[in-house]
């Protein structure tokens, strides 16, 4: 790419959305319904799917409006709005550690037989749309960041102020 | 850009209702042409054939000598601007402008490239990123342009731009818009029924009336060498003045009225010796004079001109009408007496309503 087509690349940021941030954010809450899709498939009657599952209800309605509303706000170029989704994004990696985990590795009686409460098959599934859905958050994230930053500069290089 | 030629072009709709009648028109390169007339004239339906929004049931279209009657719209490289805007109220001017050329799927830089520069163009540069419902009637008709400049088309098509806007604006656009062709000398159809928009802006203006072509000429022309009554009556504001009259000897024999004939014109009419013509007489072309008596009836002070309209003699007859537009500010009361004489005349066949030029006959 020559120099010109990056400045007129950057110029472009003045009247075009940050469409490519907005898509991944909305793309990361896709994953994530996904996986508390296939979280609550089991019936398994155990403190995971009665305290933690309730819980994790909560915290996806928050999630997915926080997401959104950073969605909006990236498509505009507003940095901050890339921390609040490198933060989701980190949580969603965290969130392996708790739900998936944790019922992985424990175990429940069924039928008088000791079984996990998440299968390997479920296990691996949920494990895919989270890491999925962290990558997509972390993505949109990074790329909006850097593109705030291009954006900025080439705005000081106008001498105008805002976008 | 390009020449367009309209070659016996007919236009019959399903219900054999013809809207145009054997429609004949060179278009040179770089050149604005206006079709102007009443409402139903046709021109508007003659600018869409040309669009290729409708079909066109006789003759031929040449764009470029290349024959493009049975051509689709989306292939014939025009670009129109609609009287209502036609833009997308969800997206900004910057992307209502690139629209087109994204369908295109041309390169986004490319796009970026043709968007500002029409920006630059048409004084928008600074509205990119609102959306058109932020913008007065005349910033959307400049991003309406934008989006036909950024196609670049061979040929621009206007169908009555102007008509959404309040006379301010009208004005102010439509110096945009000459503006705009002397910049780009593009070749443009402009459709307005508006007289003026058509005198300040065409190269040549084609006057209709009933799907029928009256003229075709230099705004000048139009005004000053008016082929019939018709057009004689469309061009000039305010309108012209018509009388029933007589050719006798070396005179003019009117109701009312009685006015000498000056060689020319008395050579010019030699063939309607003692026949009926109508007279024509534009209001600016009569001055306060010894010819014609007048009963004004109302008196208009313009500045610099004032308008006097009233009766010739006692008369209350609609064909004793007179409007006059004298040079000055003049304060004739309402059943004022005032006298005038004719200073340029037209004269038209009374049957075929055509024009009487000298050396016909």
């Amino acid at each position: 790419m020559t120099a010109e087509e990056r400045t007129i690349q950057r110029d472009r940021m003045r009247f075009i959305k940050n469409s490519l941030s907005s898509n991944l954010a909305i793309l990361g809450i896709l994953f994530n319904v996904f996986y508390f899709v296939s979280i609550y498939k089991s019936d398994v009657d155990t403190y995971y799917y009665n305290i933690l599952i309730g819980a994790s209800i909560v915290y996806n309605l928050v999630f997915m409006l926080a997401v959104f509303l950073s969605s909006e706000g990236v498509k505009n170029y507003k940095r901050n709005y890339s921390y609040l989704l490198a933060a989701i994004g980190a949580l969603q990696i965290g969130r392996i550690f708790i739900i998936p985990m944790g019922a992985h590795t424990a175990t429940t009686l069924v039928g008088g037989e000791t079984v996990v409460v998440m299968q390997d098959g479920q296990f691996i599934r949920v494990l895919v749309y989270l890491i999925a859905s962290a990558a997509c958050l972390l993505a949109s994230a990074v790329v909006n960041y850097i593109r705030c930053n291009e954006l900025e500069a080439h705005l000081k290089s106008l001498g105008t102020q805002g976008a | 850009m390009a020449t367009l030629n309209l070659q016996h072009i007919d236009k019959i709709y399903d219900n054999n209702v013809q809207a145009v009648f054997d429609f004949n028109l060179d278009v040179k390169d770089g050149e604005l042409i206006v079709l102007v007339g009443p409402s139903g004239c046709g021109k508007s339906t003659t600018l869409r054939m040309v669009a290729g929004l409708e079909d066109i049931s006789a003759g031929k279209l040449l764009l470029d000598g290349r024959d493009i009657t049975a051509t689709p719209a989306k292939d014939r490289d025009m670009a129109m601007v609609f009287q209502s805007y036609a833009l997308y109220g969800h997206m900004t001017i910057y992307e209502n402008m690139a629209f087109s050329l994204t369908l295109r799927k041309e390169n986004p830089n490319v796009i970026h490239k043709k968007v500002m520069a029409a920006a630059e163009i048409l004084g928008l540069t600074s509205q990119l990123n609102k959306k058109p419902a932020q913008l007065s009637g005349g910033q959307r008709q400049r991003v309406a342009m934008g989006r036909s400049i950024v196609r670049n088309p061979k040929v621009f098509l206007f169908d009555e731009p102007l008509s959404n806007l309040d006379a301010k604006l009208r004005g102010a656009t439509r110096r945009e818009i000459l503006l705009l062709h002397k910049r780009l000398r593009a070749t443009m159809l402009y459709v307005t029924h508006d007289q003026t928009e058509a005198l300040t802006l065409a190269d040549r203006i084609v006057c209709m009336s009933m799907g029928h072509v009256q003229q075709v000429g230099t705004p000048l022309e139009l005004y000053d060498s008016p082929a019939n009554v018709f057009v004689a009556s469309f061009i000039g504001l305010p309108p012209m003045n018509f009388y029933d009259v007589r050719v006798s000897g070396d005179k003019l024999v009117g109701g009312g009225f009685q006015i000498s004939l000056t060689q020319e014109e008395q050579h010019t009419l030699r063939a309607y010796q003692n026949k009926e013509i109508t007279l024509g007489v534009r209001p600016e072309n009569i001055v306060e004079g010894p010819d014609v008596p007048v009963t004004v009836s109302s008196n208009e002070n313009l500045g610099m001109n004032t308008l006097v309209h009233g009766h010739i003699g006692d008369s209350k007859a609609a064909s004793a009408k007179i409007s006059a537009k004298l040079k000055g500010w003049r304060d004739y009361k309402v059943g004022d007496t005032a006298s005038f004489t004719f200073n340029r005349k037209h004269f038209f066949d009374k049957e075929t309503t055509n024009a009487i030029r000298g050396g016909e006959g």
